[in-house]
């Protein structure tokens, strides 16, 4: 009886470990996301090398990859002259540590003889309904300003290069906003800047205080946590999983168990 | 007595050996790209974007009404479709309209706009039945109240696990206008009734 007892047990442990491993979660939860900025203004074009793997290639002065994935821990971010890996030194090599489910920009700021890597952690969450702005200050020579409505207060004041404020939540709809000096004096006429609902913005002022651009980044928009259900199985051929036969084995086995062993102890 | 406890342990043991079958295919069922553009457009497709036109980006977007897919012989109506309180995406209780994601971004804006419509309902065929038979090239068109048309293009077709679909990437930002149509696809799971895969077409804006 023993002998039986522990093969049902063996069976029932081998089935546990081999089902949870069916059953686990198999989203990549050990990634971060990463993206890479140009916001050197006199740098040449460049390619973009993390782990010796090229990323980016040719990516010019105010141009933005999309996220891409890498997994969590330590990378080795190099970044050359389009071109010249394998005959010139990297522009800069710096090691980077993400974390798992964290998002990343990762900017070349600064002018060329003084290149650095400014790497910035990115929201991904934003309140139903209202949308998220932060700004960066990545103008190397630019003076510190505010950025503010045009006639009205400032939403955000004091940055310096190479700040990036803390995010703001807003209600969605278009401003007429100014980068401005905080004597008043504008800089940069940002009218008509469309922030829609569900949506995190990051707005960098980049170049030299002469030519001042702006580029607007989007760091997140509302997602759902799954994949949407959209069948019902009309055209699916019949497949049924093995659980229900398992689970009703398990069961079924459990209370012969239990019969066997109280009419053992009748006896 | 013995006997039945035998045959119990037998039929444990011949679901046991069912199972790494199980486990096979989990792991073999990961990402299935079915269609994808020749590597050098999609290396146009995936060039960092000019900061030229970053600041005003995102302005032709339109709330989509209706969604013709010439190829598969789609003519369907959209709804507009809210995140539950479960954070999930709704989809149109009928097989015949598609449904958009109203929450995220919408079409023709700089990002990943979202449609989902049904596979089959419990009867047979819904909208997205054939969405699967898409191909790199093919042409979506979506269109607003007024009229105003976007065309979209398709850049690939890719299957996966039903929770293991990368959320970010189908949903998340983009510098790109992207337009992404999402079904269900795989093997029906009468025991979870639902699909075991999830289809995503992955299409981008094509500048008229």
């Amino acid at each position: 009886m023993k002998k039986v007892f522990s093969m049902l047990m063996t069976a029932i442990l081998v089935f546990g470990a081999l089902g949870s491993t069916v059953f686990a979660d198999n989203h990549s939860s050990n990634e971060a996301m990463v993206r890479v900025l140009h916001a050197s203004p006199d740098a040449p074009a460049v390619d973009v090398y993390v782990d010796g793997n090229a990323v980016v290639e040719g990516a010019e002065f105010k141009a933005s990859t999309d996220y891409l994935k890498l997994p969590a821990g330590d990378h080795n971010v190099e970044i050359y002259a389009a071109g010249t890996k394998g005959e010139q030194d990297p522009v800069i090599s710096k090691s980077l540590t993400v974390e798992a489910g964290m998002a990343y920009t990762v900017a070349a700021i600064n002018m060329l003889e003084n290149i650095e890597l400014k790497v910035i952690q990115d929201s991904m969450s934003v309140t139903e309904g209202k949308t998220k702005v932060r700004v960066g200050h990545l103008s190397p020579n630019a003076p510190t300003v505010d950025v503010g409505m045009i006639d009205g207060d400032a939403v955000f004041s004091g940055a310096s290069f190479p700040m990036v404020t803390d995010y703001k939540e807003l209600d969605p709809m278009t401003y007429d906003l100014e980068i401005r000096t905080s004597d008043g004096t504008q800089v940069k006429d940002l009218s008509g800047t469309m922030l829609e609902k569900n949506t995190v913005y990051s707005v960098f002022a980049v170049g030299t205080a002469e030519n001042l651009e702006v580029l607007m980044l989007k760091d997140y928009t509302l997602m759902p946590d799954s994949m949407p259900q959209t069948g019902m199985g009309g055209t699916a051929q019949d497949s049924s999983s093995l659980l229900p036969i398992a689970l009703s084995v398990v069961l079924f086995g459990a209370g012969a168990m239990i019969f066997y062993r109280r009419r053992t102890q009748e006896q | 007595m013995k006997q039945l406890l035998l045959a119990c342990s037998l039929l444990f043991l011949a679901a046991c050996q069912e199972q790494p079958l199980v486990s096979t295919q989990a792991q073999g069922s990961s990402e299935k790209v079915l269609s994808q553009k020749e590597p050098s457009a999609i290396k146009e497709e995936t060039t960092p974007t000019s900061g030229e036109e970053s600041f005003s980006i995102q302005q032709q977007g339109i709330v989509p009404k209706r969604i013709e897919i010439p190829a598969i012989n789609v003519d369907a109506k959209i709804t507009s479709e809210r995140l539950t309180e479960k954070n999930e995406m709704e989809v149109p209780s009928n097989a015949e309209q598609v449904g958009w994601f109203e929450p995220g971004t919408k079409p023709g804006n700089s990002g990943n706009a979202i449609l989902a419509g049904h596979v089959d309902d419990k009867n047979g065929p819904a909208v997205f039945f054939d969405l699967k038979d898409l191909s790199a090239g093919d042409q979506i068109y979506v269109t607003d109240e007024d009229g105003k048309k976007l065309t979209f293009e398709v850049n690939k077709v890719v299957a996966y696990p039903k929770d293991d679909a990368p959320l970010r990437e189908i949903f998340g930002p983009s510098n790109n206008q992207n337009l992404n149509l999402l079904t269900c696809t795989g093997t029906f799971d009468h025991s979870i009734q639902d699909h075991e895969e999830r289809l995503v077409v992955y299409t981008s804006l094509v500048n008229s």
